[in-house]
Parts: structure tokens; C-alpha cells; sequence
């Protein structure tokens, strides 16, 4: 949300990144490709939007090594075409890459997919960053190389930042090779008889990468060599009682998963055991991470107040991905550590500058109701 | 000198019997696995619990003390090195398995508890703590935390960060507080992702949830002899290059083999050059089949001998070898020092044609033992102290870490940069980063009491003017750009 009097700057790299913001004063708003625009608490209107739409491309990519590094405008999607055509990807999946997202907003926002079973999220796939703060000192954090413990990783804590402590200019990220095959199992189910499925699965040694719920349907998605993949889906169909999918037909479950995904109003994280009686309980449209404890719902906006409230219940966090235009917490309960962050907002962005708002009153030492 | 004021409040914050202020005790706390860095601390404290961790620390914070938390003193980086006229904390008096929960795989585990010990407790459920430092025996969990610790699996399972799903902290200023949540995702900034690795600097972790994964059904290990480095080298290029994503590649070199044959004779060849371990697991539809491909790899490249294990007991000879090779060199050198760098897994050859280039140049040996799937190198380095080469050696082993940042990897892999390598951080960080990162520390620690000199470079240890600054190879090729 921006007002008339705001200035639009497109920085381009690292250098223009940091001129926008060194020597400037007044209220930043950062906006990648706005598929998440959205999610968390509105931005207060800012005086200067730093648009990332031209802080695109590869900077390093030496596929033998498995890394790259790219400019965090660079949308995801693009980025996987590329590192595909050497049989590479980052192996991370959320609902909106196919919509543009941008690496940087994926980290941001720390979103995740279906692969977070195997993969995580990109927390766990960043392995160096460069960011520049709201004075515009530009600082790297990590490195090129996957196994590095030297300082401190500071784009962990740039990870479900929205943007509060820093823009993402640059992101390293550790690859995986693209299987040889994949394969995708359905079980048409109410989502109590989909988590008992998930504990038989869970229970076995066949590793699936991907095992989600999403209205009526259970999916589990195996991946490795053409033999295994038949071996291993043959024998979790067995197993559950339902069917190998054709490729078009896993094509189509997932992009139904996707689908909802995309359309859902609250983000939960829970212990996954939990996460099945959170979303029955909220009486909406459920996607359920079974292995993950991720789920989406959809549910009318003068429902979400009841979603955050069963979710901190029961131990969890959630964060609304559709802006209510009815008075609604953005987010269910803050963090235990939230002094920390605030204190952390103050050392790294002491006017309070960057993307204000999005953590509602978390960083203004109002009482946290 | 602690005052009795001081002394009276850490007796009331843990009780009485758990100080420990008689200088000869003190004295078993002087160092860690770094033990060329000496400091007896004035009091150690051995809290119970968690309330106990919080009461000293508040102690601390009252009267400006720092305090250094210590698990079992295994670290190698110097990271539990204690302070001055500080206190230490140890957590060897909480080791406790709290809670294990099949159903959402996951265990609660004091901070002391030892990281095969979570394994052990959770092995009847048929899951198992995946990251595995060699230490894994007597290290503890809390200090797998402060050092983020990998291990010869991390390549395929990542390392501690990726499997602590959260934490309670004590803070520097006595709070508690949990970082993380019931999900290995959070939905806000990760702060538990920060301090994992923080090396002590920004608290102390009480309880620890870890993930548990469960046993895979099938693990094939094999031993192949090459005739060179290269060529195991090239191997390990190979397989990665095929798309296999082994659960772990090992490489030892002549000298490694040596020392490590000579300690507990693990059957690895005495002549060969050069010897990789190679491990898969997973789903046996799939281990199989991959397995097949490292074979026919490890032929293409001339391997010398290939040594399947048959059995379980054939698999933990193998690593036996593997494991025992640091304290091995004990057998072929009076004095070594273990080095912890990075580099690009493409630039080993590199990498240890210049050490090699190095250790002649110093007029010593260098030993090679390195997880080569990431190019995580631990080369020994070494020496005898009573011919006055220890100095030599120091500068051969720093060389060699900055070497590994010069070809665009990093100080320390799994180590830690603690007392040993701070000075060295401006080599691979400008000194905004390090700025940066002192904020961070400040957001947490305004006061700098917690573990106070490790990590980040300081004058008093450093000297005021930091080590000069060598750009990053990415950085000359315009790659990248220090603004």
C-alpha cells in the first residue's frame, strides 16, 4: 500500500540496492513480484517503494559445485528453467513460484511446498546472502560453499523477515540434481483417515519427499531412479489402498494442491500431529502438510480470529495470506523471543524504516495483547 | 578475584555444592579440545536445571561477569575457552532425555546429553539423530548447537540447524525464552536459525527439540583404493555429476591411512594413495541401483581395490578407520594440529596440490582426512614441538584456512572460528559484515557477556588493526561487488 506521494526506484544491483538506501531517509517499502503482497500485516505507506523487478539474474553458477548465486529479484521459476537444462534445481516448491515469486520474496516470506518433507525451506537452502540495511551498509553473511559454519548466518534472520531487517540483494543457494523419476500416489479420504495414512507412512522406509492433504484427496510423492519410483509408489498404493497417478494426472492433483494453496486465508504451523484437528476445526477448505505440520486454510475473513486463536492452543503459529478487510490480527501469537527481535529491528534498522507494519506491533513496544 | 558478594548470590543461584571454586579443580576447565589456548576460569557453576542455567546467568548479568558455557570441552575451535575473571557454565549436570515422541519423531534432550545418546534413546522406535560429528560419543548436544557441528552424513542430511526444531535459551540477560517452534518451519524470522552456530555468544540453550529421522532401510558402504588424490577426486566428481546425493563421501590420504591402519587396523590398504569411503541409504529399490553406478565410477578411475562391507560389523570397521584417523596421527607425529576449512568441492585437487606445495615449503607433512562430498578438509598438520617447530606449524595451519577463503570456500566447515580463528574472520568478512554481525550480537547481547572473544575478531586479541583483507575470488572476477 503506497500513497501518491511515494517514489518508485528499481535497483539493479548491488551497487544502485545500496545508493537507494545510504544517504535517504523516510519510510521503505520493498516489493518483489507482489505474490505475497498480501500475506502478514499490511505495509504502512512508505516514502520511497524499492521495487527488486530489475535485481534479476544468475551471478555464479558452477553447476559441478551445486551452488548458485543470483540477484534475490530473480524469479524463482526462471531461475529452476535455467539450472534444469543441467538436470539442477533448487528443491523447494511453494504454490506461487508458477505466479512469479521472487527468490528473494520466497525467502522473505519463508514460504515452503510440498518438497519441505525432504528439503525443508529455504532457510535450509540459502547458504549465503547479501544485504543491504535500511542505512544501506551492505553486508554478506555465508558463503558460496554449502558447509559453513564461520560467523554468524545472518540470512537466517532474514528468513520470514518481510523485509523488516533488510533488502535481500543477492542469495546463494545450495542445488539438488532433479530426479530421475518421480511418482505420485492418491487416496481419496476425509483428512482424520489421511493423518492415520500419514502415521503407516511415516512409520515405513519409503522415504516420500511430498505427503500432503488437500481437500479429499492425499497425496504422496516419491522420487529417485524409474525403477524405484515404480517399486515404491506400487508399494505405497498398496499399502494405503490407492492409485498410482498417471503423470498427467499427478500434473493435475498438484496443481489442484497448488490451486488451494494459493486461494487459502491463514498459514498454520503446528506440531503436525495437531495440525489435523486445527483445520477440522475451522471448518474451512484445508491443505495439511501431514509430515511438515504446514497447513492453509480458507475460511471467511470473520473466521480468522478463531483460526489464530485454535492454532495458539495448541502450541502453533499462523499468519494470514489474504488481507481481511474486516479488523483481524494479521498474526496468531508473537513469537516467545519477540524482545529479541525488537531489539534486533533497533540495531539493524534504528529509524524503523524498512517494510513498517507487516509484523503489526511487534517492533513498536506497544503491550502484545 | 570474585567478590563475596558475587560468590554469596552464585551459591544462592545454584547452590552451594554446585560451585566450584578450588584453584585444582578449576583447572580440569582451563581449555577445550583447543588445548594451545589456556585460561582458568575464577568459579565454574554446575546448575541442575534450566532455572538454575537462568539464575546464574542473571548473577552474571547483575554485576557485568562473563560467563562461558560448556558442554563436554570437546570443541576444537577454542569456542569454551574460558574468560578472565569470568565464570563458566557447565551443563554437564543436565542430561537428561526429557521427552521422546514417535508419532511427530521428535525428542527433548537437556543440553548435556551426548549426541549418540538421543540415537540410543530413540533407536527402539526405529529413529535416530541424523548429524553425526566424530565426537558423537562425548560431545553434547548443547555444544552441537552453539557449533551448528555437521559430520560425515551432513552432505545428504544437512547439519544441526536443519535438525533442531527449537529451543529454550537463556538469554544474556537471565530471560528465558523459546526460539523456534513445533515445526521446523516458522512462519517469522528465524531466530533459531541465528543462534544455532552463535558458538555461545548469544546465550545458552536449556532444552533442545531435535527431529528425529527414521532408519533407512538399506546402507551400502564401500572402500576404494586410487592411485592418486586426483583420480579419488575426480570419482567423487563423478558421482555427483550422475546425480546421486551419497550419504557420504570420505577421503583419507596416504599418511591419514597410515596413522589410522597403524591405530586400530581397520583393513584400509597401507600403500595406496589415496582411499574413499562411500556410503548410500534409502529405500532399497533405490540404493541398489545407485550403488551399481558408484561401482562402475569408482572402475572408470582406475580404483586399486574395492571393499564392500558385507555386514553391519564390516561397515563400523570401515568407519572406524575413518573416525580414529585424527587421534591416529598421534602415532606417526609427536604433536599435530587438527585444521577445519572449506573449499568448493571443484577446487580439491587444487586445494591439496598447494598444501602439499606449503607443507614442503615449511619442511612439514601435512595429513589429509576430509569429507570430500562438500569439500570440508581436515588437514593435519604435522610436527614436533620439542625441535621447536610448533610456531612453524601454527603458521602453516592458519595458512592452509585462509588458503581454502582465498579459493572461495571457508575458515571453518564444522570447527567453529572460536579463540583460533577470529583473527582470521576479516580475511573472509569485510569489515561491514563484521560490523553487521556485531549489531546482531548486540540485539542479543547488549552488555557482550556471553562467551566474550570468540567468534568475532577484537583488538585485544587482534591487535587494532585486523588482518588485511584479501578479496573474494568472486569479487576479482567482478562476480560480486564490496561496496
Amino acid at each position: 500500500m503506497t500513497d501518491t506521494k511515494s517514489t518508485t526506484v528499481a535497483p539493479a544491483d548491488l551497487r544502485t540496492a545500496h545508493e537507494a538506501l545510504a544517504g535517504t531517509t523516510g519510510f521503505v517499502e520493498i516489493r518483489g513480484a507482489g505474490t505475497a503482497e498480501g500475506w502478514a500485516g499490511a505495509q504502512e505507506p512508505a516514502d520511497l517503494v524499492l521495487d527488486t523487478g530489475k535485481l534479476t539474474g544468475v551471478l555464479a553458477y558452477n553447476p559441478a559445485d551445486m551452488t548458485v548465486a543470483v540477484r534475490a529479484g530473480t524469479p524463482l521459476r526462471d531461475l529452476q528453467a535455467e539450472l534444469a537444462e543441467q538436470g539442477q534445481r533448487v528443491a523447494f516448491d511453494p504454490a506461487r513460484v508458477a505466479r512469479g515469486a521472487t527468490v528473494g520474496g520466497l525467502v522473505a516470506t519463508a514460504d515452503s511446498g510440498p518438497l519441505a518433507l525432504a528439503h525443508g525451506s529455504m532457510r535450509d537452502l540459502v547458504i549465503g546472502a547479501t544485504v543491504v540495511l535500511a542505512d544501506g551498509t551492505v553486508a554478506r553473511t555465508g558463503g558460496h560453499v554449502i558447509k559453513n559454519v564461520a560467523g554468524y548466518d545472518l540470512a537466517k534472520l532474514m528468513h520470514g523477515s518481510y523485509g523488516c531487517f533488510g533488502l535481500l540483494a543477492e542469495i546463494v543457494l545450495r542445488l539438488h540434481p532433479v530426479s530421475a523419476a518421480t511418482a505420485t500416489v492418491r487416496i481419496d479420504c476425509r483428512l482424520g483417515t489421511a493423518a492415520e495414512h500419514a502415521a503407516t507412512v511415516l512409520a515405513s522406509t519409503l522415504e516420500p519427499v511430498a505427503l500432503e492433504w488437500a481437500d479429499g484427496m492425499l497425496l504422496v510423492r516419491v522420487e529417485g531412479t524409474e525403477a524405484g519410483c515404480e517399486t515404491r509408489a506400487g508399494q505405497l498404493a498398496e499399502l494405503l489402498g490407492g492409485a498410482v497417478l498417471s503423470e498427467q494426472g499427478a500434473l493435475a492433483a498438484w496443481k489442484r494442491h497448488a490451486d488451494l494453496v494459493n486461494d487459502a486465508v491463514v498459514r498454520i504451523g503446528c506440531r503436525p500431529s495437531r495440525l489435523p484437528g486445527v483445520l477440522a476445526a475451522s471448518g474451512g477448505t484445508a491443505v495439511a502438510g501431514l509430515g511438515t505440520g504446514i497447513g492453509t486454510v480458507k475460511v471467511p475473513y470473520e473466521a480468522i480470529e478463531a483460526v489464530h486463536d485454535a492454532v495458539t492452543a495448541v502450541g502453533g503459529t499462523s499468519v494470514t495470506r489474504q488481507r481481511s478487510p474486516l479488523p483481524a490480527r494479521a498474526w496468531g501469537r508473537p513469537p516467545s523471543a519477540v524482545r529479541t527481535l525488537r531489539e534486533l529491528r533497533a540495531a539493524l534498522d534504528p529509524g524503523g524504516r524498512l517494510c513498517r507494519g507487516r509484523f503489526e506491533n511487534w517492533f513498536t513496544g506497544e503491550a502484545i495483547s | 578475584m570474585l567478590d563475596a558478594e558475587v560468590l554469596h548470590a552464585f551459591s544462592s543461584a545454584v547452590g552451594a555444592a554446585n560451585v566450584v571454586s578450588d584453584p585444582v579443580r578449576l583447572r580440569s576447565y582451563e581449555c577445550d579440545g583447543l588445548t594451545g589456548f589456556k585460561q582458568v576460569p575464577s568459579l565454574v557453576l554446575l546448575p541442575l536445571d534450566t532455572a538454575g542455567v537462568a539464575a546464574a546467568v542473571r548473577v552474571c548479568h547483575r554485576y557485568g561477569i562473563p560467563f562461558v558455557a560448556r558442554g563436554a570441552g570437546t570443541g576444537l575451535s577454542g569456542g569454551a575457552l574460558p574468560v578472565a575473571d569470568g565464570v563458566v557454565i557447565s551443563l554437564q549436570r543436565l542430561r537428561k532425555v526429557v521427552e521422546v515422541d514417535p508419532v511427530d519423531r521428535r525428542a527433548v534432550v537437556q543440553p548435556g546429553v551426548t549426541n549418540l545418546d538421543i540415537t540410543k534413546a530413540t533407536a527402539r522406535h526405529g529413529l535416530y539423530y541424523a548429524p553425526d560429528p566424530s565426537s558423537q560419543q562425548v560431545c553434547t548436544i548443547g555444544g552441537n548447537v552453539a557449533e551448528n557441528s555437521g559430520g560425515a552424513h551432513c552432505l545428504k542430511y544437512g547439519f544441526t540447524t536443519n535438525h533442531v526444531l527449537s529451543m529454550t535459551v537463556v538469554l544474556p540477560d537471565g530471560e528465558v525464552v523459546t526460539l523456534g517452534e513445533d515445526t521446523g518451519e516458522q512462519l517469522g524470522p528465524d531466530l533459531r536459525g541465528v543462534f544455532i552456530g552463535s558458538e555461545g555468544t548469544l546465550g545458552i540453550a536449556c532444552d533442545i527439540t531435535v527431529r528425529l529421522l527414521r532408519v533407512p532401510e538399506t546402507v551400502r558402504t564401500l572402500l576404494a583404493d586410487f592411485p592418486s588424490v586426483t583420480a579419488a577426486g575426480e570419482v567423487v566428481s563423478d558421482i555427483i555429476a550422475a546425480g546421486i546425493v551419497p550419504a557420504a563421501v570420505e577421503m583419507m590420504d596416504n599418511l591419514a591411512i597410515e596413522a589410522a591402519e597403524k591405530a586400530v587396523g581397520a583393513g584400509y590398504t597401507l600403500t595406496t594413495p589415496a582411499a574413499l569411503v562411500v556410503e548410500l541409504d534409502g529405500p532399497a529399490a533405490e540404493c541398489g541401483n545407485q550403488f551399481e553406478q558408484v561401482k562402475a565410477i569408482c572402475d572408470r578411475h582406475g580404483c586399486t581395490r574395492l571393499h564392500i562391507a558385507k555386514d553391519a560389523g564390516e561397515r563400523a570397521k570401515i568407519w572406524q578407520g575413518r573416525k580414529a584417523a585424527f587421534a591416529a596421527v598421534g602415532r606417526i607425529s609427536p604433536d599435530y594440529i587438527v585444521q577445519d576449512g572449506v573449499v568448493p568441492r571443484t577446487r580439491l585437487a587444487e586445494v591439496l596440490g598447494r598444501i602439499e606445495t606449503m607443507g614442503d615449503a615449511a619442511g612439514l607433512r601435512v595429513a589429509n582426512v576430509f569429507h570430500a562430498g562438500d569439500g570440508n578438509l581436515h588437514p593435519l598438520v604435522l610436527f614436533d614441538a620439542d625441535a621447536g617447530e610448533l610456531e612453524r606449524a601454527e603458521t602453516l595451519s592458519k595458512d592452509i584456512t585462509e588458503l581454502c577463503v582465498e579459493l572461495g570456500g571457508s575458515l571453518s566447515g564444522e570447527h567453529g572460528i572460536g579463540t583460533d580463528k577470529a583473527c582470521s574472520m576479516p580475511r573472509m568478512f569485510g569489515e561491514d559484515d563484521l560490523a553487521v554481525m556485531d549489531r546482531v550480537r548486540a540485539g542479543f547481547d547488549a552488555a557482550k557477556l556471553s562467551n566474550p572473544g570468540k567468534l568475532l575478531p577484537t583488538p585485544r586479541l587482534c591487535g587494532e588493526k585486523p588482518g588485511r583483507y584479501r578479496p573474494h575470488p568472486l569479487e576479482e572476477a567482478g562476480v560480486i561487488e564490496r561496496l
